[in-house]
């Protein structure tokens, strides 16, 4: 187990152990992936095309079934829950999408707010409601991530960047332990990306969360990582600090992909 | 498993080979089939031309035969302008009453009816063919229908429009909802939020507008029908249209015709601007 000296006293937020998950098609998409988030602690997953990033990233989050192995999120196997104790182990944790999947027609305030649907579960937000006790810790995630000025705009008419950052303040809403984000910075401008990944690490550092993040640039991921996974075929091929984090090592990732 | 460059560059070597024979036989073929299709459309519009007795020599001897109803025809019998009214607004009521119930018959059906996001397959094959049903039997067949079971008036062209508006709105409907971005339902779900508030919160905001403008646009359409309902006896203006044509009162038919295009023009461009609204 190799880890970055400051966070290895710190609890483990997320252990993944044994994952494995095979395509209904029979493609082995994840080969026995194991792996660990503490607090304080941003690691990035990097990875050629088809290596099993996003996959594995979604069967964290269980919006894919592994077909084995273990997915410890707080103590519970979130690989084995259903219905309303898979709803409440979730609390735990929030996603950060490629595209923000904001729903587009609603404010910014709107969108963050339903970040805590979850812990809000009354006939009025059932029935399409906002949970107003919330809403000034929306605002306040807003000032947070940068853009509280855009509370009230619809979310269609932000920037890449405004927009993914709208959407880490609502994953923050939740008031999640570990955030999970898939290439958050895939679909945004140089600048943006990079304000995007500071965030994200000042999420870790400051404020105690555990990151995971999936990226396909290893230049950003070297800079702002504690860790990076190296992942090829389904497999960890290494898990090293990022200062440990050799260019050679990572070249191996994308050397002869089929394109 | 690792393929070295002299495998890659053979298999490179063999799919080119084999697409550039594909490209030419299609260049070929594609000549041939737009021969044929042109043939094919020539030959359907001849045998339409035979099968509808087309005399174009009669169009030019009718025009007597239509100057004298026109002239027979003016002016219109303004007149009766009140008495019109109530027809009229029998037409609107119907569109309206057809557009409201095929809505809200056509919401549940057009869930059960997409593939994505159905509960069973039996219920979605059962919502498929209940649509594919309403929507195939026009809605003046349907009339026919409901004038024998309720007997005359407008109630029986109200329930027309309405099973006919089930399907062609359920079938867009579903469509909608398969085309949905699934973004940010899958954003709630990770929330911890419950099936309902991911209906109501993410689900809805994101099918409403189109969903709002499909249902303008078949009002519009159901406008456009109700006043041919009336022709079976379904009420609403084309009834007294009818009847006024079966009496030679021409001047009555041609003040119903002008309330007949202002009425669609009416409602052609209330549903288009608000349409504009919600997109």
């Amino acid at each position: 187990m190799s880890a970055s000296a400051g966070a290895s006293d710190a609890e483990t937020r997320l252990a993944v152990s044994g994952l494995r998950m095979r395509y209904p098609n029979g493609k082995l998409a994840l080969d026995g992936v194991d792996l660990a988030v503490r607090a304080g602690e941003l690691v990035t997953i990097l990875g050629g095309n088809g290596s099993g990033k996003t996959t594995l990233l979604r069967c964290v989050a269980r919006l894919l079934e592994p077909t084995g192995g273990e997915v410890l999120v707080g103590g519970r196997d979130l690989a084995r829950l259903a219905g309303r104790q898979l709803r409440e182990a979730r609390l735990a944790l929030a996603m950060v999408f490629q595209r923000a999947n904001l729903v587009k027609r609603r404010s910014v305030l709107a969108n963050v707010a339903s970040g805590t649907l979850g812990r809000r579960r009354t006939l009025w937000t059932a029935l399409g409601g906002l949970p107003a006790e919330e809403l000034p810790l929306a605002h306040e995630l807003l000032r947070k991530v940068g853009v509280e000025r855009l509370a009230w705009q619809r979310a269609d008419t932000l920037s890449g960047g405004q927009a993914q950052r709208a959407a880490i303040a609502r994953a923050l809403a939740q008031r999640p332990k570990l955030i999970l984000a898939d290439e958050p910075v895939a679909s945004l401008d140089p600048e943006a990306a990079e304000e995007i990944m500071r965030l994200l690490r000042w999420l870790a550092v400051d404020g105690g969360l555990a990151v995971l993040c999936v990226l396909h640039q290893p230049a950003l991921a070297l800079r702002y990582s504690h860790r990076i996974v190296g992942l090829r075929d389904g497999a960890v091929a290494f898990d090293l600090a990022a200062e440990n984090c050799a260019d050679d090592k990572i070249a191996l990732l994308y050397k002869d992909l089929a394109a | 498993m690792s393929f070295d460059s002299a495998t890659i560059d053979a298999a490179r070597e063999g799919a080119s080979g084999e697409a550039g024979l594909k490209l030419k036989t299609t260049r070929l073929g594609g000549r041939l089939v737009r021969i044929l299709v042109a043939l094919i459309v020539a030959a359907l519009v001849a045998q339409a031309f035979y099968v509808v007795q087309a005399r174009p020599e009669d169009l030019v001897t009718g025009v007597h035969g239509m100057v004298d109803l026109i002239s027979r025809a003016m002016p219109p019998a303004w007149s009766e302008f009140g008495d019109m009214l109530w027809p009229a607004l029998e037409t609107v009521d119907l569109a309206i009453f057809g557009t409201t119930f095929g809505v809200l018959m056509a919401l549940p059906l057009a869930v059960l009816a997409a593939a994505n996001v159905t509960p069973a397959r039996p219920l979605y094959y059962l919502a498929r063919a209940v649509i594919a049903l309403t929507r195939a039997v026009p809605d003046l067949v349907w009339a026919l229908l409901f004038v024998t079971a309720v007997g005359l008036g407008p109630f029986p062209g109200a329930l027309a429009l309405s099973v006919h508006s089930i399907g062609m709105l359920g079938r867009l409907f579903a469509e909608v909802i398969e085309d949905m971005d699934f973004g940010p339902v899958e954003a709630l779900t990770l929330t911890g939020a419950t099936r309902l508030q991911i209906f109501t919160h993410a689900v809805v905001p994101g099918v409403l507008p189109s969903l709002l403008g499909i249902s303008l646009y078949r009002f519009d359409e159901n406008l456009r029908s109700s006043l041919v309902l009336g022709f079976v006896g379904a009420g609403g203006i084309g009834f007294h249209l009818l009847t006024a044509m079966n009496l030679f009162q021409y001047q009555t038919v041609s003040l119903l015709l002008i309330a007949t295009f202002a009425l669609v023009m009416a409602a052609e461009r209330g549903s288009a601007m608000l349409r504009r609204r919600v997109a």
